[in-house]
């Protein structure tokens, strides 16, 4: 099987403008999604009463229908029902919503596994609930979480290649878009490969380097 | 005279025999690697009336549907004996490739990017483009979209007709005709470019859209095989006379396209190609 490395190189500056797509949706879902999970989590242990069953119901909800599902919904569902995004902000929105949802439950999970100790000596020093949470609570939810809110942020960074179903010209829209008048697929797979490995194993390493820096007051 | 009598009886019924073998030999042998399915495996579309798409009761329809079953008909003695597969325009090539499917007769049009990868039989019909707007749209020829964002599928014709022609224009590319459609009632772009065929069918439906009446990109529409197959070729080939031929295609536009809609579609497939941008 020949590989065209000639049209490789003609496709580049389509598939760089895609990456940079990728990359721009990708990380304001990321940085969104990570403020959902935080007060998200946060309602629910804090029970704030109506707040924290609607996140509850939201986190089931979006569990339990499948993204390509709600990437429509919001896409052409939405205006239905009078609110028009742009596809940028559709395919923005469905991601940030779907990866906040596994982020609540991130860091709940992290909230959860506090030793009771430490939450009834917050108590016994007069800390309010949420003063617990933000100098007890989060801080250590985090970092016990991270591992699995890394999870969730690469799963975001790999499912991003959905908003190529509405039209948007990502990494992944720009290759399907090719393949499909080209018929070049090894070409443009090849790409869509190394472009997400590369996007996943960037961020991997920086979180790497922000574990590393919440760690230092437990080291010796 | 008994003889005289005897030798014509016997006469007519030599010619008779003849004739008999002539018609069943009309079509040429069926290729053993088809044969061994027990089936047409076909590619056909499911969202381009009148062409290829989802009857009233969900089932296939069209008159691509028509011609592959008939050709089932031929092929294995029975319509029934047929797999219909559902493919859209980004994916049917590869989905032949992959031997999903034995041949595509999904409104595919004869170009020659397609033609490095796969074979075209003799076109059975040319068809042009045009452009779906809103009634209200100020859209009144095809130079008019070029500041605007045109709705078209994937790896259509029309796509490759904008890349080669209109390069900057804000083209919004989707997988399917009722996602385009869609996008299209709900503002996401002014004006949806498609198969006239195809359009002309929307159009007729819904009152508040238009067709802007400029057709471009005319080509053939072939049915699509993989490269190498001569004798699967040369029966696709017989069977598309055959159709023409015996006048199954006028059945059909019949069967599938409303009578106040039916004249383009006729030329289509009785009239020669005309030219166009």
């Amino acid at each position: 099987m020949e590989f065209d490395v000639d049209y490789l190189v003609q496709q580049l500056p389509a598939l760089r403008a895609g990456f940079l797509l990728t990359i721009q949706i990708s990380a304001i879902a990321v940085v969104l999604s990570i403020a959902i999970g935080l007060v998200g989590a946060s309602m629910r242990v804090l029970r704030v009463p109506v707040l924290a069953q609607l996140f509850a119901a939201y986190v089931e909800f979006i569990r339990n229908t499948p993204l390509l599902v709600q990437l429509f919904f919001v896409f052409f569902g939405l205006p239905a029902l009078g609110l028009t995004l742009s596809l940028f902000w559709s395919g923005v929105l469905a991601l940030t919503l779907w990866a906040g949802a596994f982020q609540t439950e991130n860091v709940r999970g992290g909230l959860a596994a506090i030793s009771p100790g430490l939450r009834e000596a917050a108590r016994a020093l007069g800390l309010s609930r949420g003063q617990y949470l933000r100098l007890v609570g989060l801080p250590l939810a985090v970092r016990t979480g991270l591992p699995a809110m890394l999870n969730t942020c690469v799963s975001l960074v790999k499912n991003s290649a959905y908003v190529s179903a509405i039209g948007l010209r990502d990494l992944a829209g720009v290759a399907f878009d090719r393949i499909a008048s080209d018929f070049r697929a090894f070409e443009m797979l090849a790409v869509l490969l190394v472009g997400y490995l590369a996007l996943v194993l960037s961020l991997s390493f920086a979180v790497r380097v922000i574990e590393h820096h919440l760690q230092k007051p437990f080291r010796a | 005279m008994r003889i005289f009598r005897r030798s014509l009886a016997a006469g007519a019924l030599l010619l008779g025999l003849a004739a008999g073998q002539a018609v069943a030999q009309q079509m040429p042998p069926l290729p053993q690697s088809i044969r061994e399915h027990g089936v047409l495996r076909a590619g056909v579309r499911c969202d381009q009336p009148p062409y290829g798409f989802r009857g009233p009761d969900g089932g296939f329809a069209g008159v691509e549907t028509e011609m592959a079953r008939q050709m089932a008909a031929w092929a294995f003695g029975s319509a029934d004996k047929i797999e219909l597969q559902c493919v859209t325009a980004a994916n049917r090539i590869p989905q032949l490739n992959a031997r999903r499917v034995d041949l595509l007769i999904a409104t595919l049009g004869v170009t020659p990017e397609r033609a490095r990868v796969i074979d075209f039989s003799n076109a059975y019909r040319w068809g042009g483009s045009d452009l779906l707007v809103r009634r209200d749209s100020p859209i009144r020829s095809l130079d008019d979209v070029r500041s605007r964002t045109v709705i078209m599928l994937s790896g259509t014709t029309q796509a490759a007709w904008f890349d080669a022609n209109m390069p900057g224009l804000n083209s919004l590319r989707l997988n399917t005709a009722s996602d385009a459609l869609q996008a299209l009632l709900q503002g996401r772009g002014e004006a949806y470019a498609h198969d006239a065929a195809t359009l002309i069918v929307i159009a007729a439906r819904d009152p508040n859209l238009r067709m802007v009446g400029e057709p471009f990109a005319v080509s053939d529409a072939a049915v699509g095989l993989r490269k190498n197959e001569p004798e699967w070729m040369a029966w696709i080939n017989a069977a598309l006379d055959r159709m023409k031929r015996e006048g199954l295609y006028t059945a059909w536009l019949e069967k599938w396209v409303p009578a106040e809609i039916r004249p383009p579609y006729t030329a289509a497939f009785m009239d020669p190609r005309p030219a166009a941008r």
